[in-house]
């Protein structure tokens, strides 16, 4: 009777360490270091490079100036990786919306999207000050 | 008999109970270290965002100081640039989503500056319109605390240079060199004109009358040529110049007889 009662408890304890590796091995298969937050980090970051790469001769001011909604996508197609999804929208310093038309590659609807925003001013001698938001994602 | 299977499932449910609780606080530590490393990420994601940031203040500032040059020097009133960084400063102090952001500036008055503007469009064949200011920058963010100082100085300086050789009678072949720097190095024009001054003290702008011709060296050298007819021997000659930012700059020489 107590050997067999040893024999049970040994293998009880045999099952709880199968319970607690298969838990240990369905966590890491399940959260292997959340992959979103890395992605949107990646996203954030190519997404203000681009902005800045833009800026950082006064070439966005100067299209914003222009109202050159065509050539400011255009440059973001450009600096922006191959498979990143976009679309921006520009606001004056009291935060109204003032390009007329969309400015995006592809549509975002129903995406994981990560918002950039840029604060910037015109080189001009009428100095123009702006808030640029891009919205990004992964094209899937 | 019935007293000993009683006996045997009491000892049963009590192992079944501790494996559930070592189950479960291995579910809470996975958990918990699950919750940690996303918020490390979070931690990167803001303090990248918190240097993008600066350096979107920083990219903004030099546009600002530029654009006032601009118009300085193209006849506005000195207090355009600290109205100018005066809007630019309120405006960032509203705009950081993650903190308080906090920009402060004085404009430079060591001489030559006077109230951060600089404009010296000389008779040596020397002009200058600079702009200069220096600021502080405050972030108060829930990443940390960043306090950066930085200063923009934008220059925009002209150097002219004339010779001459009489031809014949009263009539001088004329050479103008101009050279064109931003923050000391060399720079192009977006546009220059010269001038020459008549025996009636008028300045007139040379034309195909005069073969004016101009040579742009791509490296912010120009030299510019025209036969003008003048019996005095001083020629003066005067250099106007923008450059690709619109600040604009002037400077006049007294051409030299080679």
């Amino acid at each position: 009777m107590f050997n067999k009662r040893g024999q049970i408890r040994i293998i009880e304890a045999f099952l709880a360490i199968a319970v607690i590796f298969s838990s240990l091995i369905f966590t890491t298969v399940t959260f292997p270091s959340s992959p979103n937050l890395a992605k949107q980090k990646s996203l954030s970051s190519f997404g203000m490079q681009a902005l800045i790469e833009l800026d950082v001769n006064g070439t966005l001011g100067k299209l914003i100036e222009q109202r050159n909604w065509t050539a400011i996508k255009q440059s973001l197609d450009i600096s922006l990786p191959i498979g990143v999804s976009f679309n921006l929208t520009i606001y004056d310093e009291n935060f109204s919306p003032i390009n007329s038309q969309v400015i995006q590659n592809t549509n975002l609807l129903g995406r994981e999207t990560v918002s950039v925003q840029y604060i910037g001013a015109s080189q001009s001698q009428n100095i123009q000050l702006f808030i640029l938001r891009l919205q990004l994602a992964w094209t899937r | 008999m019935d007293t000993v299977i009683e006996m045997r499932e009491r000892k049963n449910s009590g192992q079944l109970l501790l494996i559930a609780a070592l189950i479960m606080a291995f579910l809470l530590l996975s958990a918990e270290l699950y919750i940690i490393e996303v918020g490390k990420i979070i931690g990167e994601v803001e303090s990248n965002s918190m240097n993008d940031f600066v350096l979107a203040v920083e990219l903004g500032s030099r546009h600002v100081i530029v654009g006032s040059l601009a118009n300085v020097s193209n006849g506005g009133s000195n207090s355009v640039l600290e109205w100018n960084i005066q809007n630019w400063s309120s405006f960032i102090d509203k705009q950081y989503q993650f903190g308080k952001s906090i920009l402060d500036y004085t404009l430079e008055e060591t001489t030559p500056y006077s109230s951060g503007i600089w404009i010296d469009w000389g008779t040596d064949g020397i002009g200058v319109s600079s702009a200069y200011a220096n600021f502080t920058y405050k972030l108060l963010g829930r990443e940390g605390n960043l306090n950066q100082s930085y200063f923009i100085n934008i220059t925009h300086t002209l150097f002219v240079e004339s010779t001459y050789q009489v031809g014949v009678g009263d009539e001088k072949q004329v050479n103008v060199t101009i050279n064109l720097l931003n923050e000391g190095k060399p720079a192009l024009a977006k546009q220059i004109t010269i001038y020459y001054k008549d025996q009636l003290n008028n300045w007139l702008i040379p034309d195909e009358t005069n073969n004016y011709t101009i040579s742009d060296y791509g490296n912010g050298t120009y030299l510019a040529s025209f036969v003008v007819s003048i019996p005095s021997p001083n020629v003066e000659v005067s250099a106007h110049v923008f450059d690709q930012r619109e600040i604009y700059v002037q400077a006049n020489a007294t051409s030299i007889q080679i």
